[in-house]
């Protein structure tokens, strides 16, 4: 669980500073009773256990309910480490689904009521502000002074955007943490959209780590320079207008009249400005200052001390991995391609599906599918297009495609090998945080994997030849049945064509990119189509 | 994102390559090359222009200080002396001029030795030749106390150590503020091995 240990830095933290910070402002009495000291410990609290698992004790009623029901689910809680998964595909009625996340070990449960309802437990990273007011029972204005404060503390990220009320039910719906969100309200464009402003925060870890130790870190710098007598340029300031001079204005303000300093403007004698912590009460005299020394000395070892269980932590935490949500936009359209990746028809995500990334204009109704997700360079793709415009025909890698499919040449990839990205799915969207990878090394990545894939299929060339030619045929039949015949004789007669050129050209060790590319998207064609048949037989191969 | 992992580090490896730059910077002066653009009124043209106008150089810049190198000690030598412009409008004649000289710059974290100047309730000022040096009180060693009086000084608690005017002190330089034309110092005589070294009553 890669988010306790860092949920517990955040308590540890907000006990340690914040636990006497008073939301009112100066001007404000604060009373003995109304001061609500404390309440920012309550609300960082609140996001760090928001951003844990849910309970099981709720999963149990859920459960419960829907047992009471009586529609079968399978519930899985599965630990997935890497960002590629790939699930056997099920009759309708089961889904697993994992929610595998940079770097995550969270156990994510996932229960899905086909056609009824749709319940996410999920991780609520990014909350609305609105939201943690009512669950913390706060007036929202008080909320939000307390995570502006904490804004500027760099404990936590806020997010402001200008929704419709849709909008933000698409945030809802990707949360969806209660039933009831699926609001099936169809026309956009003919009802006023009235745009207001919502608020959104999220706990920023990285940051909190990093601020909590820089903070510890001046505070012990601050003494041990007051002990040491570091204090290297003294300050002067005038009592009267209050104008302040570091020493190295003092050629300035001297006077020749006394021996002190005088203040440029109003004459007024000046005071050395000490930031001695321990100076104040005490006057100036010579046991006076070991007596500061002391009090010095003693503060530090409380500080050592009382700020031990939060150090022991920071270096507990130091070595793990740090989550990571990325920005509101990313999180969001994560969360709900979550959800949509099992065929959650919800009009409202369909209207907003180029928001998400993967979908890009083509809606994949197909349910149980085969989705092994390798989101290379997608991301890049889906920043560039803004919401609404038209998609260009995506390239599909060699092995998606089957024969048979009525593709283009681009999407065949022959235009260009490195364009060779495809978001069929986008489970995961571990690579969509490394978007801002250089294509450059992408494109090595590709060559050097076909490369390898290349060669390694030469290596078994000789074993799997007859097999395929024989299979070839079969393949042909069955998918010719199973799909559009628009152009398919002549497809055939070119895939025909293509298992003879590859056959003679296997002995050949092709270096070139681009003039190979069809032949090896031949190759891994019947290499995946013969792995593929026994498993899939009823798959529809939609055009990507 | 552990920006201040590193940066911790780095302000490390700064701090630790400040040191050392301090260390290798303890000499003050400087052997360097400047140039200047020297104009000469027509009445000097002659035989004699070259001499007339190095020693109008030498008037112009030895004893004068530019922030960035320093206060300029002594011209050494003229490197080259360039063609002369005539200025329009006027007679005078402007010389791009190429000069050896020394200068003396002050560093943070260099000890050097400085005459008291003044002493102050909130400090003293020293002098370490064409540079001035300020020593607040709080950077003076806690047992010397100010006293008042027609020659104030701070004295030590027994009277052994007496820093009034005249007295050659040892400091350490904390800071220098570098203006276009001014060179200005804050010290120290707090660390080891600093303080008064010699004093101008036990000559008399």
């Amino acid at each position: 669980m890669s988010l306790e240990p860092f949920n517990r830095l955040v308590k540890l933290a907000a006990r340690a500073f914040y636990d006497d910070i008073t939301m009112k402002g100066d001007n404000q009495p604060k009373t003995g009773r109304g001061d609500n000291r404390g309440i920012a410990v309550v609300v960082l609290d609140a996001l760090a256990r928001l951003a844990t698992v849910v309970s099981l004790t709720q999963l149990r009623q859920i459960l419960h309910v829907l047992i009471l029901f009586n529609i079968s689910f399978l519930a899985l809680l599965f630990r997935s480490k890497s960002g590629v998964s790939i699930h056997p595909t099920t009759s309708a009625g089961k889904y697993n689904m994992t929610k595998p996340r940079k770097n995550c070990n969270n156990s994510c449960c996932y229960l899905h009521l086909f056609h009824t309802q749709q319940k996410i437990f999920y991780r609520r990273q990014w909350v609305r502000e609105e939201d943690l007011a009512k669950a913390l029972k706060l007036h929202s204005k008080q909320l939000r002074r307390i995570l502006r404060f904490f804004e500027e503390e760099k404990f936590v990220t806020r997010d402001h955007r200008k929704e419709s009320a849709k909008g933000a039910k698409i945030f809802s719906a990707a949360v969806a943490a209660a039933t009831g969100e699926g609001h099936q309200t169809g026309k956009e464009g003919e009802e006023k959209v009235k745009m207001h402003t919502h608020s959104y925060c999220c706990l920023d870890y990285a940051q909190i780590y990093d601020v909590v130790r820089y903070r510890i870190h001046k505070m012990k710098k601050k003494l041990k320079d007051e002990l040491d007598s570091r204090n290297t340029v003294q300050t002067y300031v005038c009592p009267n207008c209050g104008k302040r001079y570091s020493a190295f204005d003092a050629l300035q303000l001297i006077s020749f009249t006394d021996d002190v300093f005088h203040c440029e403007r109003c004459d007024g004698e000046l005071v050395a400005e000490s930031d001695k912590l321990a100076a104040d009460e005490m006057g100036d005299g010579d046991d006076n200052r070991s007596r500061r020394r002391e009090k010095l000395k003693d503060l530090l070892k409380r500080i050592e001390e009382q700020l031990n269980p939060l150090t022991t932590q920071l270096s507990r935490v130091k070595d793990l991995p740090v989550p990571d949500f990325g920005t509101l936009q990313q999180w969001e359209a994560r969360a709900s391609a979550a959800a949509r990746g099992y065929g959650e028809i919800d009009p409202n995500d369909a209207n907003k599906s180029s928001q998400v990334p993967g979908y890009g204009g083509t809606p994949m109704p197909s349910l149980g599918d085969t989705k092994v997700e390798v989101d290379l360079g997608g991301g890049v793709k889906e920043e560039a297009q803004p919401e609404g415009k038209p998609v260009k025909a995506k390239v599909l890698p060699p092995w998606m495609i089957k024969e048979g499919m009525v593709l283009t040449k681009e999407q065949r990839g022959e235009t260009s090998v490195e364009a060779d990205a495809t978001q069929e799915t986008t489970i995961d969207d571990k690579k969509q945080t490394d978007m801002m990878d250089d294509k450059s090394l992408k494109d090595e990545y590709y060559k050097a994997y076909y490369d390898a894939y290349r060669a390694k299929l030469q290596e078994t060339q000789a074993i799997k030849q007859e097999v395929r030619v024989s299979a070839s045929d079969d393949l042909f039949g069955t998918t010719e049945s199973s799909h559009r015949q628009v152009g398919m004789k002549s497809k055939r007669g070119d895939d025909d064509n293509d298992d003879v050129e590859w056959e003679d050209d296997q002995p050949t060790v092709d270096t070139g990119n681009a003039g190979t590319s069809y032949k090896l998207a031949a190759d891994l064609n019947m290499e995946a189509k013969e792995s593929e048949e026994e498993e899939d037989d009823d798959i529809d191969w939609e055009e990507g | 994102m552990r920006f201040l992992r590193s940066s911790l580090r780095r302000s490390e490896r700064k701090r630790r390559k400040r040191a050392r730059r301090e260390e290798r910077r303890e000499k003050m002066f400087f052997h360097i090359v400047l140039e200047r653009k020297i104009q000469l009124h027509p009445r000097y043209f002659g035989p004699h222009l070259r001499d007339k106008l190095v020693a109008k150089l030498m008037k112009e810049v030895e004893g004068t200080c530019s922030g960035r190198h320093g206060f300029v000690v002594a011209i050494t030598g003229v490197e080259d002396i360039g063609k002369g412009l005539i200025r329009e409008g006027t007679g005078f004649v402007t010389f791009p001029v190429k000069y050896q000289c020394v200068v003396f710059r002050p560093f943070k974290g260099e000890i050097l030795e400085a005459v008291v100047t003044m002493v102050n309730k909130m400090g003293f000022f020293a002098e370490a030749g064409p540079v001035q040096i300020f020593v607040s009180n709080h950077l003076i060693p806690d047992d010397m106390e100010y006293q008042a009086g027609d020659m104030p000084n701070y004295t030590t608690s027994d009277g052994s150590v007496k820093i009034q005017k005249d007295c050659e002190v040892r400091l350490k330089i904390m800071g220098t503020r570098v203006d276009a034309t001014e060179i200005f110092c804050i010290g120290t005589i707090k660390d080891d091995f600093l303080g008064v070294i010699s004093d101008p009553s036990a000559a008399s």
